[in-house]
């Protein structure tokens, strides 16, 4: 099934992060020939995610250090005399100070594997759960099904066979509530076997063990870049116009918290949470609503502002008719903003960006995608795919060739030792060698992973998404942004919730974030803890690491890149995906500077595959009755849409 | 009115074993002799009637990207069947079926219905694989399993029958939507400035 790959392409992509994933999409949709490669055996790079037992290896791949071997094909005998090369990086230098913390019995989950997506045949003997041993039975009735059997099964045969939240897109809130009544959720995991005895759920939050974290890893997306969409951001709004929003679903932040004298709070940001909030009082919701209407259209209002252009956004609003509470709100959370640093008028405009993008998806400002972020770089994949692009994990290369007369790289050799040359070359900042990065000053991101037993703040609904920010006592010391994630975002196992912590690095990632950490969760699972402590949710496992922060790099700072060689950054600190969406643009841009970026790629029933196209082939080489090619005639709503030929394979 | 049921359906199988062709049969009764490997449009839909619902199939094709076994995680998500494909002319093509199911199996979601197509079954005369070894292999599996003639319609619709009746009904209590938003419908809501 491996055929060879071609040896020669317009665009090769190396690395398949958001902006060279973005790039690769735009580059197939203008009908360039697309190579896209990646070096590791998964997509996204520092912007993928994994499942529990997936992220423990890359844990230990970055703690090990150790080089990817070195068995690779001499390249010598490829190179032209009239040709130099430039040799890529063998190893990922991106991730250090990697580490991670079991707060639980490790030692009962050692024999404990993670299940598999798909019920294996051998019944459940060992199942305690009456329900599920059941169920589980149920669920192997249809496996002799041969097509015969099939035939003869009336449709009421599948009614008895419903298992509990079955086909993906079945209400998460709704399966948790069948869960409630049951401890283990039916379907929902391969029924409990050994160690781990499930829970009586009598009473409180059930004790999430780590035995149960590794056999539900599967349930886990982790991210290693937390970020959320901005509903007006760039990255939404390419998402749209090239229709690569069709292949993910995405979820609603549903609450901004605040942390404020040792207490979460939400707070308050849309005109009805205003009206409804129980914490403010009626002056501080005239205030804060007075505020937030004028940030709308600043702009037509310089009196207000124009004497605090030089000072400090916290300043300013310090002058402002508003409550010490109120200004924490602003300033932290919607704003989002340094204390110290930043201006007012970043201040201002950072304001009327969150409200503008309220209400037009939900409540917050913010999305985040169902699986996590992991899958963004993978949708602008399939779309490149789906124009022919040309896919191939696990696979590096060694070296750009580069023509010493012209100054432009005409190829690279990949680790078989094949030669592929192409005309544009675009490379993730990792796989540059230290020689080519001598120059290059890099910052950091620190950045935690926690699972969690409970949310940080507790309310009626379980599933919530919240951003919370949390600034640093420190003056002049960046805030830390934490993003918790429940399981309906598909990103956590049941029970659980996914807490990201970002901030850009002073020190190594738990020197930064531990404090905060500490702040909000209760380490000492096991130990018996005072009351205050009990009340903070419990983290169950933990991991810290520093990702290195390419962003802002200017070309010129790498040595000795040829003019078609396009370097793209890995993952900023900030919470949104601008920098990607803008960085994918400008190379596209360069490289092909007449092409629209990213148009809209046809919709499947707009495709209307033209019967006279087809006719001639057909003709005399099929023996099948002639038939009306247009597909799903009988759903096209899409009345007045226009027939696109299908796209035909250029090669 | 039947409520219409979108139905996730993703392809699996080696190049050039027929993928395209069983779709693109089921889809537009139409068979092509000179299918070229799948890039372009690689998802279709066709609605069936089942019991008191429609289903209407979303069927997503590789794209490719399997053709160097980089098949994205994504491509699997909420698929609520798989169809694996092999053809029966072909030992080899049978053995990687195997390899499908396992990579199903870890990037799938759980109860994803299992549908295993032995294509090009008009070419009996030079089979490689037999049947008692598919059906064997489908029971060990729990999947269905069909032997299909893209080219002479033999057991195409069967098969996304069979499959529809694998679907378990939607629980009346659910709307078929899990409240996760997809982008460019305009779903805005009120509230807020
Ligand atoms: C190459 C290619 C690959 C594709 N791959 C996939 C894929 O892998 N997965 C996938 O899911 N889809 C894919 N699609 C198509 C995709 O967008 C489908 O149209 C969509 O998934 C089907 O769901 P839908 O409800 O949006 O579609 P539709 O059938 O277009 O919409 C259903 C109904 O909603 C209405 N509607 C649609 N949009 C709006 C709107 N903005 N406001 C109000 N009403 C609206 C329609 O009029 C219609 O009545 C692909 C398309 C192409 C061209
Ligand atoms: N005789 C016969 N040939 C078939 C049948 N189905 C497909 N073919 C032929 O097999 C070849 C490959 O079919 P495709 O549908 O392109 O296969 P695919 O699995 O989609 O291939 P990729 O897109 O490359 O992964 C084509 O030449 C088809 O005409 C069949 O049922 N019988
Ligand atoms: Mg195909």
């Amino acid at each position: 099934m491996a055929d060879n790959l071609p040896s020669e392409f317009d665009v090769v992509v190396i690395g398949t992060g958001l902006p060279e994933s973005i790039i690769a999409a735009a580059c197939a949709r203008s009908g360039q020939r697309v190579l896209h490669v990646d070096s590791k055996n998964y997509y996204g790079g520092n912007w993928a995610s994994f499942s529990f037992s997936g992220l423990l290896s890359w844990i230990k791949e970055n703690q090990q250090n150790t080089g990817i071997s070195d068995e690779c094909e001499d390249w010598s005998k490829l190179i032209l005399e009239n040709e130099e090369v430039i040799s890529l990086s063998k190893k990922d230098k991106t991730i250090q100070h990697v580490e991670d913390f079991c707060f639980g019995d490790q030692d009962s989950a050692e024999n404990v594997e993670e299940a598999g997506a798909l019920l294996k045949l051998p019944a459940f003997g060992a199942s305690d759960v009456d329900g599920v041993a059941q169920e589980s039975e149920k669920e192997c009735t249809p496996m002799e099904n041969t097509l015969a059997e099939v035939e003869s099964q009336e449709p009421e045969k599948a009614a008895g066979t419903e298992p509990a939240g079955t086909v993906e897109g079945s209400d998460p809130e709704i399966t948790t509530e069948n869960e409630s009544s049951q401890s283990t959720a039916v379907g929902e995991s391969a029924p409990e076997t050994g160690s781990a005895p499930s829970e009586s759920s009598a009473q409180g939050p059930k004790k999430i063990t780590y035995a149960q974290i590794v056999r539900e890893g599967r349930r886990f997306n982790i991210d290693l870049v937390s970020k959320l969409l901005y509903s007006r951001g760039l990255l939404i709004d390419l998402l749209i116009k090239s229709n690569v929003s069709r292949y993910a679903e995405f979820k609603n932040a549903t609450r901004i918290l605040a942390f404020r004298e040792g207490k979460v709070e939400q707070v308050p940001c849309s005109r009805a949470d205003v009206f409804n909030s129980r914490q403010l009082t009626m002056v501080e919701k005239r205030m804060l609503m007075k505020f937030l209407t004028f940030c709308l259209d600043y702009e037509q209002h310089p009196e207000e502002y124009q004497d605090y252009e030089n000072s400090t956004f916290a300043q300013f609003l310090s002058t402002r008719k508003l409550t010490p509470s109120l200004q924490h709100f602003i300033l932290h959370s919607i704003a989002m903003v340094s204390e110290t640093e930043c201006s007012t008028l970043e201040g201002l405009q950072a304001t009327k960006k969150f409200l503008q993008c309220l209400g037009r998806y939900g409540n917050t400002p913010f999305l985040f995608p169902l699986y996590g972020q992991g899958e963004i770089p993978q949708c602008f994949c399939r779309l490149c795919a789906v124009f022919g692009g040309i896919y191939c994990l696990r696979h590096s290369v060694q070296c750009l060739v580069v023509d010493k007369e012209s100054g432009r790289c005409k190829a690279i050799v990949d680790h078989f030792g094949q030669r592929i040359s192409a005309n544009y070359f675009i490379v993730e900042d990792s796989y540059l060698s230290e020689n080519t990065c001598t120059n290059v000053c890099y910052r950091q991101i620190s950045r935690a992973v926690l699972i969690t037993d409970q949310s940080v703040l507790n309310t009626d609904a379980e599933q919530q998404v919240s951003i919370l920010t949390v600034p640093s006592e420190d003056v002049g010391k960046p805030a830390v942004c934490v993003i918790e994630l429940c399981s309906s975002t598909m990103t956590c196992m049941k029970e659980t919730y996914l807490v990201h912590l970002t901030c850009p690095s002073t020190k190594t990632a738990r020197e930064d974030l531990e404090p905060v950490v500490q702040k909000l969760f209760n380490l000492n699972a096991e130990k018996e803890t005072e009351n205050e402590e009990l009340e903070k949710p419990r983290v169950l496992w933990a991991v810290y690491f520093n990702m290195r922060d390419s962003s802002g790099v200017e070309k010129k700072s790498y040595s000795g890149l040829p003019s078609n060689v396009y370097v793209c950054s890995g993952p900023d600190s900030a919470l949104g995906n601008d920098c990607a969406v803008k960085q994918a643009e400008t190379i596209f841009h360069e490289m092909f500077p007449t092409e629209e970026f990213c148009p809209p790629a046809p919709n499947p029933e707009d495709i209307i595959y033209d019967e006279d196209e087809i006719a001639p082939e057909e003709a005399g080489l099929s023996n099948s009755t002639e038939t009306k090619p247009e597909s799903s005639t009988e759903e096209s709503s899409s009345g007045g849409s226009t027939a696109v030929k299908k796209e035909d394979n250029e090669e | 009115m039947m409520a219409i049921r979108e139905l996730k359906v993703c392809l699996l199988g080696d190049t050039g074993v027929g993928k395209s062709s069983i779709v693109c049969r089921f889809v537009q009764d139409h068979f092509d002799h000179n299918i070229s490997p799948t890039i372009g449009a690689s998802f279709m839909t066709k609605t069936v009637p089942c019991g008191n619902e429609l289903h209407k199939f979303l069927i997503w094709d590789t794209a490719g990207q399997e053709r160097f076994h980089s098949l994205a995680p994504m491509y699997y998500r909420g698929s609520a069947a798989a169809v694996i494909v092999y053809d029966i002319t072909k030992q080899d093509s049978f053995h990687t079926l195997k390899k499908w199911v396992k990579e199903l199996k870890e990037h799938g979601p759980e109860n994803i219905v299992m549908a295993i197509a032995g294509n090009k079954c008009d070419l009996s005369d030079i089979r490689e694989v037999p049947m008692k070894d598919a059906k064997e292999y489908a029971e060990s599996i729990g999947a269905i399993v069909v032997e299909t003639s893209a080219k002479n319609a033999v057991n195409i619709e069967e098969l996304f029958q069979g499959i529809s009746r694998q679907i378990p009904p939607l629980d009346p209590h659910e709307n078929g939507n899990n409240g996760a938003i997809k982008l460019g419908k305009q779903t805005s809501q009120t509230g807020g400035n």
